[in-house]
Order: structure tokens, then sequence, then C-alpha cells
């Protein structure tokens, strides 16, 4: 037996439901496709061969099976044929279903009997040799989707739509039914969905005890037949999604189940993984088989591929065929050391096990016999070891690490990689490559691109200033990212970081300022002087790395624990980790960290509010920079003051349960993002995951803050968001007029609730409100409410309250004034647009109009000021002409100063004088480098024109 | 309207599209501008992907340059027509609707009807309720004597579109019923 495994895929089927069978002596593969043709395959022959196809259905081939000298089809025509095996030798009609899509077929052990499943509420059994003998097998609620026969071909498990599974005895005449388990493979009543071709057969062990079968909480379950309920479970963490499919070894030691894009086999005695094998990406697999006479595993998948892997099972976990001892009598013994509850059927179980077993070896004798050496033996104790203490306490899944905004790739291979407020990336699967898209929901700020990518990139983030990819580790390909910088229209500015070799990227997160304008307009001003942003990866070494948008690598940070998500914002990146495990009774143990690229110091360290039972769903940063979060449960939080260092706490926002709109309706809420007073949002209907294509409409929802009493909840929102916006002040990031627009809007809003109190006579809370008013006027307004009311005593109290208010000043005011004196001092940058100018018409300066001032009569002593005068005021040389006529009595003010200035310059020689031309056209310019002949300056007018355009010059050289 | 010219003496249809432009919709824009002064008012701003409300006009204006999407007003389903639809045939009075619906559906199915899920159905089930209503408005005719006729939730395009005959008609009959009484008072 060679030791390497060697996997073999052909694409023998169009896209669609496909089913595979093995011929009884193994020597022969069956599939069949919604092309309605069965391939009959030679095990033993290579991928090149050509193999028999047989025709005559004239409908998709929904399922196969095989009996000792014949194997059947069921096609969508309503037929089941039947062939001579191994050959495509059409022998005739073995029964038919009218009106109905034939889920399932199933031969009996012994190889007599046929069960037919379909869409009808019935299972048929019918004799092979005589079709006309028919045993109804009824009372479902809903289309059968399975059927499987126990290894005597006494019983027969139903797999129904409706999520159960029926226990029959068909061995009597009148079939009757044992038992109904419900609860553990998942409910599929749509027969259209993907889920629906899913494999959720009932697996017979071959000693009878017990069956298999893939559950919806994501295990494999064994069902005891001594007491039909769960016996043991077969789980894994890594196990994400449901088993698509699932089959047992002909001895029963092995397991193969199909999950994502893996093949995980399984030990049944020692439940656990013990290796895994790569399926079609991309494609869901649909039906496993091992063959019945040689180590080899075949499974076929929604693309039509079909794939035989051979030495499936490497040689020291054992032999999938020989019946050993291994697969009953080891597993039983060591089950019932593990299993806690159900003592009595597991003794059965070892009992019966021992009784039907021929061969039997005791468990150590097999393992030295096989791989004829010890060595082996220590670390499967140590499994052994381990295994036992997972078992006994039931520790709740952890949640897996995920891109926010992200979703599976659907069945039309199509998959969001980020979804925010700034855009949306979605990718396209090409099979051999994906195509990139890359959307704004600014058209105007960012343009739109779209990329072949051959990495198949599988975390992707937009930030603000580009879009970071990340791709997963394939064969000789390390993992690598890719940050592509928006508004850079070759190349040229982004950069790719590779990662090790045996590692991989967990997370990515793209952070960065916000575009002033356009960023398109980049160029214009010959360049971006706020950077590309800030990419912060997280990486399977356990690591956080922080790289700047240049590509310059800054630090790497450890995380404790295993990485879950993050999200950046504009000036820190926030962190969801997992630091120790998750708890018993179900809470995840997550926590938030709040790094800055700055100095990388951690701004807060915050456990999330999720409640036990649930995971995160969704972080974001909100329009205004706040960290939010939304939970399966349906909460979202906001963290508040996380600008003050350790004050951080978690706020409910929204509850969507309590939603009006929510109610009687079954939907959920996909967040992209949220603002002050809305969440934004794709609504998922029923039982909807993930949004699909094409892009939903982003939903704006208003966010109503939980309150239990329902008057206060648009006042305290907008309390929230104005400390925050308070908070944020020092980085002169909110504007100081919006922000007092804000006060004011929410002083109106407590008058108002003044007002209501006053008029109820709760004079208490109208105080306590009148408390929280921000600016003075509206404690005025609040008296003349009082008063209105005819409420001395409350009038009285305001009264103190504004007295005291003038004589200290409130923090408010004091963060106040200090804006007010920045928002001065910014005020001519912030210039708006014509059309777009909502203030009074500026104040026109006319100088001409100004009240006339005396002439000051200076002196050759008095000018102590010239000093203190701009340097531009000298370089215009504007005085020449206006000096010379110093006798006009009156001038103004500007005058004087002009005056002043050159004639300071000019060695404060006759200053009453009138510098006449002659005097002028004698100065010289005491320059070494530049000495003008004197005739050069012959008028006023010529000096000037020169002195403007040299007037460096000419105010540095005294005249 | 298959009228002389002198008898045309309402509004056109195009002058009464014109007026319902004037009318907010929503849009998700995909641009953004600051808050803008036009005579009828200040607009914005424009804030993608965030939800917008805006003259119909300027909707319509910038949908052609494809800077917005226009969000069909909840009215404009095919579920909200539906139930119009089987009340206008099961119940004698007209169903009420929003009162320039035939003109904005009429304007956002001409310029948006990618943006309007199921547009085919909801022109399909516009006409069919315009048919209705318009057979509901003759039968009006029937009742129509000097002094008054009330037609609740009559829209817009329908008052228009009776206006003539209604006016004239009426004019006439209240001249009839008059003409006795005065020759009476003559007397």
């Amino acid at each position: 037996m060679s030791t390497s495994s060697r996997t073999l895929t052909n694409s023998v089927h169009p896209p669609g439901k496909t089913c595979l069978a093995f011929s009884m002596d193994g020597k022969y593969a069956y599939t069949g496709g919604s092309d309605s043709i069965v391939r009959i395959f030679h095990v033993e022959k290579g991928k090149d061969q050509e193999p028999d196809a047989a025709a005559e259905a004239e409908d998709n081939i929904t399922a196969l099976t095989a009996a000792n000298e014949c194997w059947l089809s069921a096609s969508e025509d309503s037929y089941i044929r039947t062939y001579t095996a191994g050959k495509n030798t059409f022998n005739g009609l073995a029964g038919s279903v009218k009106g109905a899509t034939i889920n399932c077929i199933a031969v009996d052990p012994k190889g007599k009997r046929i069960a037919v499943a379909s869409d009808e509420l019935m299972v048929k059994i019918s004799d092979l040799d005589n079709i006309s003998n028919v045993q109804i097998v009824d009372g479902f609620k809903r289309g059968v989707r399975k059927v499987t026969w126990d290894p005597s071909g006494s019983l027969l498990t139903v797999s129904c739509g409706d999520g159960t599974i029926a226990v029959w005895d068909v061995s009597e005449e009148q079939p009757t039914r044992l038992e109904v388990i419900d609860g553990i493979i998942p409910a599929v009543t749509d027969s259209e969905s993907e889920e629906f071709m899913h494999d959720c057969s009932a697996v017979w062990h071959p000693t009878g005890q017990r069956f298999y079968a893939a559950s919806r909480t994501h295990d494999i379950v064994a069902i005891s037949r001594a007491t039909w309920t769960k016996s043991e479970t077969l789980s894994d963490p890594s196990v994400t999604g449901s088993h698509t499919a699932i089959a047992l070894s002909a001895n029963g030691a092995f397991l193969a189940s199909a999950c994502g894009s893996e093949v995980l086999i399984w030990s049944t005695q020692k439940r656990r993984v013990l290796s895994r094998l790569q399926s079609t990406p991309s494609a869901v697999t649909i039906q496993l088989a091992f063959s019945p006479s040689q180590n080899l595993l075949a499974w076929i998948d929604t693309q039509g591929g079909f794939t035989r892997v051979s030495n499936a099972i490497a040689t020291e976990f054992g032999d999938p065929i020989k019946d050993s001892a291994a697969a009953n009598v080891q597993g039983q013994v060591i089950s019932r050391k593990k299993t806690p509850t159900p003592w009595e059927d597991d003794a059965d179980v070892d009992l019966d096990a021992v009784g039907g077993d021929d061969g039997l070896f005791g468990g150590e004798d097999w393992i030295i016999d096989d791989i004829g050496g010890g060595m082996q033996d220590k670390p499967e104790r140590q499994d052994k070891g381990d295994g036992y203490v997972k078992e006994m306490v039931s520790i709740t899944k952890a949640q897996s690490a995920f891109q926010p905004g992200s979703t599976p790739m659907s069945v039309l291979k199509r998959r969001y990689l980020a979804y925010n407020m700034i855009g949306v990336i979605e990718v396209t699967d090409q099979d051999t490559h994906h195509i990139v898209n890359v959307e704004f929901h600014d058209r105007s700020a960012r343009k739109s691109y779209h990329f072949t990518d051959h990495f198949k990139h599988d975390l992707a983030s937009s930030g603000e200033r580009g879009a970071v990819f990340a791709c997963p580790p394939e064969q000789d390909n390390p993992a690598q990212v890719i940050y592509k910088p928006y508004g850079v229209w070759s190349t040229q500015g982004e950069w790719t970081y590779i990662l090790p070799k045996g590692q991989r990227v967990l997370g990515v997160a793209a952070g960065g300022n916000k575009a002033m304008k356009s960023l398109r307009e980049n160029s214009d001003s010959g360049g971006d002087l706020q950077g590309h942003g800030n990419v912060v990866v997280a990486t399977s070494a356990g690591d956080l790395t922080f790289i700047s948008g240049s590509g310059v690598e800054q630090i790497i940070l450890g995380l404790e624990g295993e990485f879950v998500t993050m999200a950046a914002a504009e000036e820190y990146v926030i962190v969801v980790h997992r630091p120790g495990a998750t708890t018993i009774d179900g809470s995840q143990g997550l926590l938030a960290t709040v790094i800055s690229y700055e100095d990388f110091e951690v701004l807060q360290e915050k456990p999330l509010p999720i409640p036990k039972g649930h995971i995160l769903k969704w972080i974001g940063i909100t329009d205004q920079g706040i960290p939010a979060i939304y939970d399966s449960a349906g909460y979202l939080h906001i963290m508040i003051n996380f600008r003050r260092p350790n004050r951080a706490t978690w706020a409910r926002l929204l509850d969507t349960n309590a939603w009006e709109r929510k109610q009687g309706k079954d939907e959920s809420y996909w967040p992209v993002g949220c603002s002050n007073e809305t969440f934004h949002c794709l609504i998922l209907k029923g039982r909807q995951e993930y949004p699909g294509f094409p892009r939903p409409l982003i939903q704006e929802l208003p966010i109503r803050m939980p309150f239990r009493i329902k008057d206060t909840t648009e006042e305290e929102l907008l309390r929230i968001h104005i400390n925050l916006a308070r908070d944020a002040l020092p980085d002169d990031e909110v504007s100081a007029p919006d922000l007092d627009r804000r006060e004011l809007e929410l002083d109106k809003i407590t008058i108002r609730l003044i007002q209501a109190a006053c008029k109820t006579d709760k004079q208490p809370r109208a105080l306590e409100l009148a408390k929280r008013l921000n600016l003075p006027q509206s404690l005025a307004a609040a008296h003349k409410v009082a008063a209105f009311y005819k409420l001395h005593g409350l009038r009285e109290k305001f009264e103190a309250l504004i007295e005291w208010r003038e004589e200290t000043m409130t923090p408010a005011e004091e963060a106040r004034e200090r804006r007010r004196a920045l928002g001065d001092e910014d005020a001519p940058m912030a210039m708006p647009k014509p059309f777009q100018d909502f203030n009074a018409p500026p104040r026109v300066d006319r100088p001409g109009l100004a009240r006339p001032t005396g002439i000051v009569e200076h002196s050759e002593f008095s000018s102590s000021n010239a000093g203190l005068r701009p340097i531009r005021e000298k370089a215009t040389g504007l005085s020449m002409s206006r000096s010379a006529s110093p006798e006009g009595k009156r001038k103004r003010d500007e005058d004087d100063h002009m005056l002043n200035g050159t004639e300071s310059d000019v060695k404060r020689r006759a200053l009453g004088d009138a510098p006449s031309p002659a005097t002028n056209s004698s100065t010289i310019i005491y320059r070494p480098l530049l000495i003008l002949p004197n005739s050069f300056y012959q008028t006023p007018s010529l000096e000037r024109t020169l002195r403007q355009q040299i007037p460096t010059l000419s105010h540095e050289s005294p005249i | 309207m298959s009228l002389p010219q002198s008898l045309r003496v309402s509004v056109t249809p195009l002058e009464l599209e014109l007026i319902a432009c004037e009318q907010l919709v929503e849009i998700v824009p995909l641009i953004s501008m600051e808050k803008t002064a036009f005579i009828s008012g200040a607009y914005g701003p424009l804030r993608p992907p965030s939800k917008s409300k805006v003259p119909l006009w300027m909707a319509i204006n910038l949908k052609l340059k494809k800077k917005c999407h226009i969000v069909p007003p909840e009215w404009l389903t095919v579920d909200f027509l539906q139930e119009r639809l089987s009340r206008e045939t099961s119940q004698p009075q007209f169903s009420k609707l929003p009162f320039r619906f035939a003109e904005i559906s009429k304007v956002v199915l001409d310029v948006a009807s990618d943006d309007v899920p199921n547009a085919d159905k909801i022109r399909s089930l516009l006409k069919d309720l315009r048919e209705a209503r318009q057979a509901k408005s003759r039968e009006g005719l029937q009742q129509i004597d000097h002094s008054e006729l009330s037609l609740p939730n009559l829209c817009s395009m329908e008052i228009n579109e009776i206006r003539p005959v209604f006016v004239q008609s009426m004019g006439l009959l209240s001249q009839l019923v008059r003409e006795p009484e005065n020759r009476a008072g003559d007397v």
C-alpha cells in the first residue's frame, strides 16, 4: 500500500445537483448530474479515461444506487432505471414516481428491495424482482430528502425535509414507525435551495448499533439504536459551516465529511479529525463515498466535479476496509469511558459489537500489527487524554475571525469582501481567477475600479484613503497583503507586503483621515499632504502589524489571545480579540482594544457587552469616529468617552428587537454604518444571513435608545453626541458653530420638557432639567416658562441658578469659549462657496466713509512706532507721490503710517520737508551688487515701477 | 385629449408634470454636495450613501447625469398598487392615492425605471388603475347636475381631464335650471 494519497479530479457534469455511487465490488463509480447522463468510471483507471455513459434518462439524474448485480438511477423524468453492474446496458424500469422529484433511492443490503424517497409525503419500498409489490411508508409532513437502510435491512431511516429523522421497521408486511428524532438535521423545506442538495442522510455504522448524521449545529452526531438519542458528537473547532455530505468507511472506523472547501476525515473511535483534504473551492461537495473494497474516497460537488482520492486514509491511521476490531471494539471501549450519560446502552453496544465481530483483536494488538512499532502509540494516548477533558466540559464554540462587512461565497459565486459607508468590494469567482470590483458610494470623491485577481484575495477592507486586500497562502505562494491607495491612477502608490511562509493573514483594516475634498484632485496640489493612511494587518503569528499607507512597516505588536476582528478609524484602530477562552456558560470573552496610530498607545481596553450565547456580528466606526458594535442579539452599542483614557463605556443605542417595524416580521439587520441619528443597514428577510446580489439599497433606520420610559429618548441621544463631539474638539475636528447649533437644539428640546414638567406641576423635574441647559439665554427662557405657569418657587430657584451660572463658568462653557476662539481664527479659511453661504452678508469696510481724524504733526523724534510696521508697507514704495503734498490739512491715519515708513527708511532726514523730485533723483541705491546710474530714476513713477518689480531689493537697501 | 382648441381650457399634462416636479422625493446620491440654495428652498447636503430629500426636478436632473438613484415612493410598489387596484375594482368610490400620483409615477418610471423594482409590472398596474378610475369618472358624468358634484380622491390628472367638459356642462345645466326662475321673477 503506497502511503501518499493521490487526487484525481474530473469535471464530469454541468453545475447543478449531482450524485455518486460505488458498485458493490468497488470497481466502478457511477456519477449522475443535470445532463441526464450517468457516467461509469473504472476506479483503477486514471484521470484521462473515457467513461461509459448511460443516456437513457430524459431529465436530470437525481439519485444513484448500486446493488449486487445491477445499478439504478433515478431521473427527474420520474423513472427509475436498472442497468447491469459496471455496464451501461439498460435492463428496464424499476419503478416510477409520477409528478414528484425523486430525491433518493436506496437498495437494502441484501439487494432485494429498493426504497424510493421523493417530494411525495411517503417512501415507497418495492421488490427489485417484482416492482408491483409495494410497501408504503407514509405520514411525513414534508418531502423526504434521504433514505437509508440499516445493515440488517430491517430498519429504514428517513430524513425528512421538516428536519426529522424517522426510523421505520420494514421487516414486517406492515411497516411500523419506531421513532421520530427531531432536532438533529436541519429543516429545509425549499427544494430549490442549495441546502436541500446537502446530504442529510443517516449513515449506519456497519455494526448497526448507531447511525451518524450531520446536525444543524454543524456537528456530526451519532444516534444510538438502543435509545434513539444522541450518544456521541464529533465536533471540531475548525468547522465553521454545516457538513454538506458524510460517509462512513466500509469498516466504520473512519468517517468523511465535507465542510466548506474541505473534506475532513474523522476517526469514529477517537472522535476527532485525523486529516483534511482540499476539495474544489467555491463548489459544495454534496455526496461522499468510500469505496467498499479499497482505500479510496470519492466525492462529487455542485460544480459537477468528481474527485477520487486514493489512499485517502493515511496508513498510520489504519485501514478503512479491514473489518478490524479497531472499528468496533476499541471504539466502543473508549466511547464508554468518555460518554458520561447513557451507561446502559453503551454496555449493550459493547456486548453486541463483540458478539457480532469475528476477528477480534485487542486494541493495542491491532495498532502494533499494522504499524509495526509502538512509537505512534504515545501521541494517541495523549490525544485520548485531551479528548477526555474536552468531552467532560461542554465548551462554548469560539467565534472565528471575520472581516466586518464580508460575506461567504454565495451560490452565484459572488461575495462581498467589504461593505461599509465608503464603498463596496465585490468579488466574482471565475474559477481560474477572481474579478474584484471596488465601488464607492460617493462617486464624486473616489473613482470606482475593478481588476482581475489571480491571487484570490479573501480579505479586504476599504478605508478613507485606500483599500487593502489579503490573500491566503496557496502551495508555494506565501500569504500577502496588497494596499491600493485611492486616487492613484498608476500602480505607483500600491505596495505588496509578503508574509513569511506558514503564516496567514487573519484580518486587515485600512484607516486614515477623511478626505477634505475629492481624492481625484490630489495631483493638482502636487501630492497628497495627508498621506495614504494606515494599514493594520493581523497575522496567524499572533501579532498586529502596523504599516503606513506608503508601505513602511511601523511596528509589530503582540496580540494576546486569538484575533477576532478589527476596524480602523481616522486616528486609531479598534481590535477585538479573545485574551482567554470562551466560558462554559456561553460567553465569548471578547475584549476590544483601541490603539492609536501615533505612538501605538492603548487608548482603551474594554470587554464587549455581548450577551451570553451570542456573537459579535459587526464592528465599525460611526461617522463621528466612534467605535460601534452590533451583535447577534440585535443590540447596537457605541463606545462613549473613548477619548478619555480609561473612561470608556459601551452605551446601548439600539435594540432592534424592540423596533416597531420588526414586530410580527421575520427579518434581521446587516449593519453597514451608523451616524448620529440613523443606523444604516441592509434588511435581510426571513432566515437569510447575508445580503445577496444585486446589491440591496442601504436602509436608514432611526436610532432609538432603548429606554423603557418613552419621552427622553431624543434628548439623551443628542447629549451623548454632544459630549463625544466635545471630547473630540481638542483635535479641531468638529466645527464649533456646528456644536453650538446642536447645543441650542438640545436646549430647545429641554425647554419643551421643562414646559411639560411645569404644566404637570413636577417642579423637581423641571429644576433638574434646567440644570442641564447649556446656554444662558435658555435659562432665561426657562425662567419665563416658570413665570408663565405662575410657579413662583421654581422661578426663584431659576433666578438663583442664573446667578450662580453667571458667577461660575461651567466646563461646557469653558470649552465653548475655547472653541469660539479657535473658530474665529479659522474663520477666513472656512469660507463657504457661493450659494452655499447661509450666513448674513459680511460687513463691507468702506474707508472712504470713515470718520476723518485730525492730522498728527510728526516731529523728528515722534515716530517711535516705526519699527512696528509691517515690512510689506515699506516695499510698496507708495509714499513718494503722497508725501509730495504733505501740506494737506486733513490726512488719514493710514497715510501717516505710510509716510512714516518711508521716512524712517530714508535715514529720518528731512522729516517735515517735502521731498522734491530733485532730491529724489539724487538718491542712490547703496548696494554693491547693483548700482544704477542716477539718470535711471528720472521720474518718481519709473522708480516706483522698478521698486515694485524688485521689492526685496528696495526694502533691504536704504535709499 | 380629443377636444377642439377652444375647449382646451385646462392646463396640459406636461404643465401638470412640471408642477409635480416640485414635490420632494428621496434619492440616494452618488456625489457629495453641500447644502445649496435654490429659489424654492435650500436642499442638501448630499452625503452618499445617506438618503436625501430633494425636489423631483432635481432628482431627475441628477439621475440623468447618473449622479443619484431615485428611491421610489412607498406607494410606487407592486403590493400597494395591487391593493389599490383591487379596491378600485370592487368599491364604487375612488380609492385614496397621492394627489399627483400619475405625474410622479410617469416621471419616475421614465427616468429611473432601473431604480424601481418590477417596473413593468408597476406600469401595467398603473394603466389598469387609470382605466378603472376613468370608467368611474365617466360614470360620474351621468350624475352631473347644476349645483354640485362630489368626487373625493380624484387626482390632479383626472380632474384636469374632466375639467373642460364638466365646467361647460355644469354651466349649461345651471343656466337651464335658473332660466324658469328668472322668468317667474319677471312676471
